[in-house]
């Protein structure tokens, strides 16, 4: 009868520390998620008060992997390989991204950009929007948008196509063209024609930059602007 | 070597203990405050759909640190023992998945994680090699606490003689 008993309470303790575990686990999950998602909705936020800059005609070159080419028949050219959803990239483009864009609007360079997918859906379809921007004339403005709200989690189901039209029109991308060309995912040849080119230039990651069709290599642990200006001024 | 285990049982109980559950608490604390590079690191694995990786990655840490405490502790033992060999071997299939379909990923098992440049290649290899070898021998000690799981300086005692 004690036995009995003892084995009772035994499997009671047993129920109650396995609730614990699962209580433990479930917690940490839900918490992780939440504030996953706050942090996400949260950076919309940065783009507040963002004024689009004047649009820059951007051109398909199906010569050079169908890359987005702003600012055409400069003696200079930087080749940017890029994922939308690459932290690395995120870095680059936080260092180096507003001196590109001033090799552009100032007529100093041509810039080819190659906008990858290889990271997954969200990639695919950031990129599909990159395009749809380009067509407007903003893809830089795009582009910048893009890494100021980048989720540091891929694939979370952040940029949706309704995200990705939100974004653009927070920084006054509002024309119905841009949002259907996102919706419909209708530059999806581009973004495979881009993800295809990457063996034939040899591009194994991101970000990648050529400069003049030369591999930038980057000797300092972390992207610096001297450093990439001396390397495009020297070229 | 039947009469090690029966004079020294409870010693190496308690040390088999200690090592599985030192290891998960240390991989699962580092982890705690990162979620979202656990999340990024199981989704490189490339097994589960990305939403589901996420998933897994937000739970793990949480669960290896329960799993810890009641090891450390000294509760339910044979159950965490049970689970914690059951990771273990999870960790072991996912890392050997990861190695044949060749795939170069830092594990992230204490942090970290993610995709790593090609030219490591070799030394990627070797990482797997011996990160599955560490999982298989956390998985036998994991064995042993299912088979002995009444210890040394254990909250939980033996109910009846064994």
């Amino acid at each position: 009868m004690a036995k009995q008993q003892a084995k009772a309470q035994d499997n009671t303790t047993r129920w109650i520390v396995i609730a614990m575990v699962l209580l433990v686990v479930v917690t940490g999950v839900v918490f992780s998620l939440m504030s996953q998602n706050n942090k996400e909705n949260a950076s919309l936020a940065a783009l507040d008060g963002t004024k689009l800059k004047p649009a820059v005609t951007a051109t398909i070159d199906p010569a050079n992997g169908s890359a987005i080419v702003l600012n055409p028949g400069q003696a200079k050219v930087i080749d940017v390989w890029e994922d939308p959803q690459c932290p690395v990239c995120k870095n680059f483009e936080d260092a180096n991204g507003d001196y590109i864009e001033s090799l552009v609007r100032d007529n100093k360079a041509t810039v080819r950009f190659h906008v990858l997918s290889f990271l997954g859906d969200e990639s695919v379809r950031a990129a599909n929007a990159s395009f749809c921007a380009a067509d407007e004339g903003q893809y830089l403005d795009f582009h910048h948008a893009l890494y100021a709200v980048q989720s540091p989690l891929e694939n979370s189901g952040f940029w949706s196509n309704e995200k990705l039209v939100a974004i653009g029109s927070k920084i006054g991308i509002t024309s119905t063209k841009f949002a259907d060309c996102v919706n419909k995912g209708s530059k999806i040849d581009l973004v495979k024609a881009n993800y295809d080119s990457m063996e034939k230039y040899g591009v194994k990651g991101t970000p990648t930059v050529f400069i003049n069709g030369k591999l930038w290599e980057r000797k300092s642990p972390d992207f610096n602007l001297a450093e990439f200006k001396a390397a495009v001024e020297a070229a | 070597m039947k009469n090690f285990n029966a004079r020294f049982q409870p010693q190496i109980t308690l040390l088999a203990r200690l090592l599985l559950g030192g290891v998960l608490l240390v991989a699962g604390g580092l982890k705690l405050n990162k979620p979202t590079d656990s999340a990024n690191a199981v989704a490189a694995y490339k097994i589960l759909p990305a939403n589901l990786a996420h998933l897994v990655g937000y739970a793990l840490p949480w669960l290896e640190v329960a799993i810890a405490l009641l090891l450390i502790i000294g509760i339910m033992v044979r159950p965490a023992a049970l689970i914690g060999g059951a990771i273990m071997l999870v960790f072991t299939a996912a890392i050997a998945s990861v190695w044949a379909r060749g795939l170069l990923i830092d594990c992230g098992c204490f942090g970290g994680g993610g995709e790593i440049d090609p030219s490591l290649a070799a030394q990627v290899h070797r990482t797997y090699f011996i990160e599955i070898m560490r999982d298989l021998g956390l998985a036998l000690a994991a064995l042993y606490l299912y088979l002995f799981p009444y210890g040394k300086l254990s909250f939980e005692k033996a109910a009846v003689e064994e």
